[in-house]
């Protein structure tokens, strides 16, 4: 395959952003490749565990400690279990590091689909002031794009890919282009009453999703089943994955070739034309390496992935790499501030229950910063994800009588658990370690971000309202916990490939387009340069499908 | 230097075309893969064995529905504890046993497994209220594994509980009164 122009664009990376950018790509008329490093997972048949009860997985579906900690002492972090285990990264066979005194829990997919298989769902818009907030506090780089530059895109890929949700008009939280919302328990009502009268501007509102509330019969998608089986692989389709709804778009048009098992080293360059003249891989099955040659390239290989991948494409002189002449490619890492929560117990309406079991249940979004309250003493916000259940008792002691007790069901409970903004800080980086290279000849990525004074002050605030809410709202036994706060551990890494308009500050261009690479184009979580406090995936999305009209239009133009 | 450590630098030395021969040549097990079958070793001595298995069912019995032991509990903790737990955790769990059958053949002057489910019922309380050395950590141990296994087993799953994979439709305020039993998936 080495040295063809047998595609108009690789696409590295079948995730999130990739799939979409495959699917954009190849609906405009190009031949693309599209690479991924992990085993290939087809819709439906790969989902092996899906459906199957605990006695139908590998040790009942609970990761055995012994095999947890050899394999999977990072994965862990991230959901990883029996029936999903094929969808993550074996954290034994592809090492990183940290620098001295920092961690970074670098959780990954391995398979094809990358974490669109393995992902919360959560998906909301950024916000006008998101995008307004690095300018706005001078902190990090301006943006260079704005909501309104995002709304035709964000409308478009909410459409197609299915987003359920509850209107509500709220300039810090904007509505998405919903599917009817996964509905709220009565528990859920009665708490939304009584914590939106209490706490006048503070809202409770419905889960927003990339769960189907509606089938999509011309994508042969079902809507969601309340079945809880997400992370096992959706045969009806009914969330959001590449397997389920960019893969079948692509391959539909008869121009994809998908390549898994292909593990890109680095991206060749051409400094005369300033353009990406290669992607270098190697099959991870037979350790050959292979180049392929496209116009265009896109690399979606994750955040931190794609930024190791441009940092390993390094100049001869093996210093420094081709895409960073702004010297901060790697810098600006950032991710939600996590492991804040809050619960308590509803008290009463013991005599209903849910029936079902629902992929997501409330979310209370931003209040802090928002432009009402003074100083609160940190910069940026927090919403929280949450939900009230009924769980089977769990009586003490042993026997029949301890048998009758678990027939039974808890009271009303209620948790939620909070997700803060990270700054983006210029020494929050990420390296490639000189002495230590991967099985594939790639230099480990070493990590250095930490999460810093703002970040830890809003996580105070977020224990403390969480719990005044939950009490106003009269709850009972309310108690919160934090643990470890740990970067990566939210899963919602961003930044080290940030965009801004001046090519000596920013890696990407508003087009998601390298300052150094008309022809390279980052489109996932590495491009931002903030990271809001909401879950970012469908803003990549957005990203996605705005940079490939730019590209083909460029290209069509000869700008490319 | 750890092992994973001293492999990445073995192999820059190599590059990348040799990996998958000098992964098995450094002994590396499969990626990820959990053992199933049966045990790779034997945790229990049959004594040990028989004496597990009376007081799993001792834990959850044969009621209306079926116990531990028809659930399969006693293989499930033996699976678990060779080959899926770390070693460490048998520790707990085997010289709680122990303990429990030398209290037995003091009390009653039997094994353990020997006696009525009535004097089992006895020394688990003993275990549960940390009367016996190191009681409460075998009894809280033990009853995890217990329960895990049952719940998580056919029975436990389809007889015990209602089986419910498909909801097909979210009601949040549905009669508790028309809940049987409490739903699996």
């Amino acid at each position: 395959m080495a040295s063809t122009d047998r595609f108009d664009a690789i696409v590295i990376g079948t995730g999130i952003s990739g799939g979409w950018a495959a699917k954009e790509l190849t609906e405009k008329g190009l031949r693309v490749l599209m690479l991924d490093r992990g085993h290939m997972v087809e819709h439906g048949e790969g989902y092996t565990y899906d459906g199957r009860p605990a006695f139908d997985v590998p040790a009942r579906n609970i990761m055995p400690d012994a095999l947890r900690e050899s394999d999977y002492f990072i994965a862990k972090h991230g959901y990883v279990q029996p029936s999903n285990q094929a969808f993550y990264n074996n954290d034994r066979l592809n090492p990183y590091d940290y620098e001295e005194g920092s961690k970074f829990y670098w959780i990954r997919p391995g398979a094809v689909g990358g974490k669109s298989l393995i992902w919360g769902r959560w998906s909301f818009r950024w916000s006008a002031a998101d995008f307004e907030a690095n300018k706005r506090d001078g902190i990090g780089g301006a943006w260079p794009i704005t909501y309104d530059d995002l709304v035709p895109w964000y409308d478009y890929v909410e459409k197609y890919a299915g987003v359920s949700g509850s209107r509500e008009n709220l300039p810090y939280l904007p509505d998405s282009q919903f599917q009817p919302p996964m509905p709220m328990n009565i528990a859920e009502k009665w708490m939304k009453q009584r914590l939106e009268s209490e706490f006048p501007g503070r809202k409770m509102i419905n889960a927003r999703l990339s769960n189907m509330t509606e089938d999509k019969p011309e994508q042969g998608r079902t809507k969601c089943q309340v079945r809880n089986q997400c992370g096992n692989g959706c045969s009806f389709g009914a969330y959001f994955s590449t397997q389920a709804v960019t893969l079948p778009a692509a391959r539909a048009t008869g121009r994809l070739t998908l390549r898994s098992d292909a593990v890109v080293t680095n991206l060749e360059y051409d400094p005369a034309t300033k353009k990406v003249t290669g992607v270098r891989f190697v099959d991870t099955k037979t350790g050959q390496a292979e180049t392929v040659t496209a116009k265009l390239v896109f690399l979606n290989a994750s955040t931190l992935g794609s930024v190791q991948i441009l940092m390993n494409s390094r100049q001869p002189d093996g210093t420094r790499s081709h895409f960073d002449s702004s010297g901060t490619l790697g810098r600006y890492v950032m991710d939600h501030i996590f492991r804040v929560g809050v619960k308590g117990d509803i008290p009463g309406m013991e005599e209903f229950i849910e029936f079902g079991r629902r992929p997501g249940g409330v979310y209370v979004p931003r209040f802090r910063n928002n432009g009402q309250d003074g100083d609160v003493g940190f910069k940026r916000g927090y919403g929280y994800q949450g939900a009230a259940y009924r769980e089977p008792s769990k009586p003490v002691g042993f026997g029949a009588s301890m048998k009758q007790g678990m027939r039974r069901y808890s009271g009303w409970k209620f948790q939620m658990g909070a997700f803060g903004e990270c700054l983006p800080y210029e020494d929050n980086h990420v390296a490639l370690n000189p002495d230590k290279t991967d099985r594939f000849g790639v230099p480990l990525m070493r990590f250095n971000v930490t999460f810093r004074e703002n970040e830890q002050r809003m996580m105070i605030d977020a224990r403390e309202q969480g719990e005044k809410m939950l009490r106003a709202a009269g709850l009972k036994n309310v108690e919160s916990s934090v643990r470890e706060h740990v970067p990566g551990d939210a899963i919602h890494e961003m930044g080290g490939a940030r965009m801004g308009d001046d090519p000596r500050a920013s890696v990407l261009n508003k087009w998601s387009q390298a300052h150094d690479a008309s022809n390279l184009f980052v489109t996932d979580g590495a491009q931002m340069a903030s990271i809001s406090c909401v879950n970012p995936s469908l803003t990549f999305m957005a990203l996605t499908a705005r940079a490939v009209d730019h590209a083909v239009k460029g290209l069509k133009a000869g700008t490319v | 230097m750890d092992r994973r450590q001293a492999l990445a630098g073995v192999l820059a030395l190599f590059g990348a075309q040799v990996f998958a021969p000098l992964a098995r040549a450094a002994g590396l097990a499969p990626a990820g893969v959990i053992s199933e079958g049966a045990p790779s070793i034997q945790v229990f001595t049959p004594d040990q064995r028989a004496l597990m298995t009376a007081l799993s069912e001792r834990i959850l019995p044969t009621t209306d529905t079926p116990g531990a032991i028809a659930a399969g509990v006693p293989a499930y903790i033996e699976k678990l504890l060779a080959d899926w737990a770390l070693p460490e955790d048998r520790i707990p769990i085997l010289s709680g046993l122990a303990e429990i059958d030398s209290r037995s053949r003091q009390d009653y002057k039997l094994p353990a497994v020997d006696t009525k489910p009535e004097q089992q019922d006895a020394l688990l309380t003993l275990a549960m209220n940390d009367a016996l050395p190191n009681g409460i950590e075998f009894f809280e141990a033990f009853r995890q594994l217990v329960i895990t296994g049952y719940y998580t087993s056919e029975i436990g799953i389809t007889q015990e509980r209602e089986y419910l994979p498909v909801p097909g439709e979210y009601n949040g305020a549905f009669p508790y009164a028309q809940v049987n039993k409490v739903y699996s998936a």
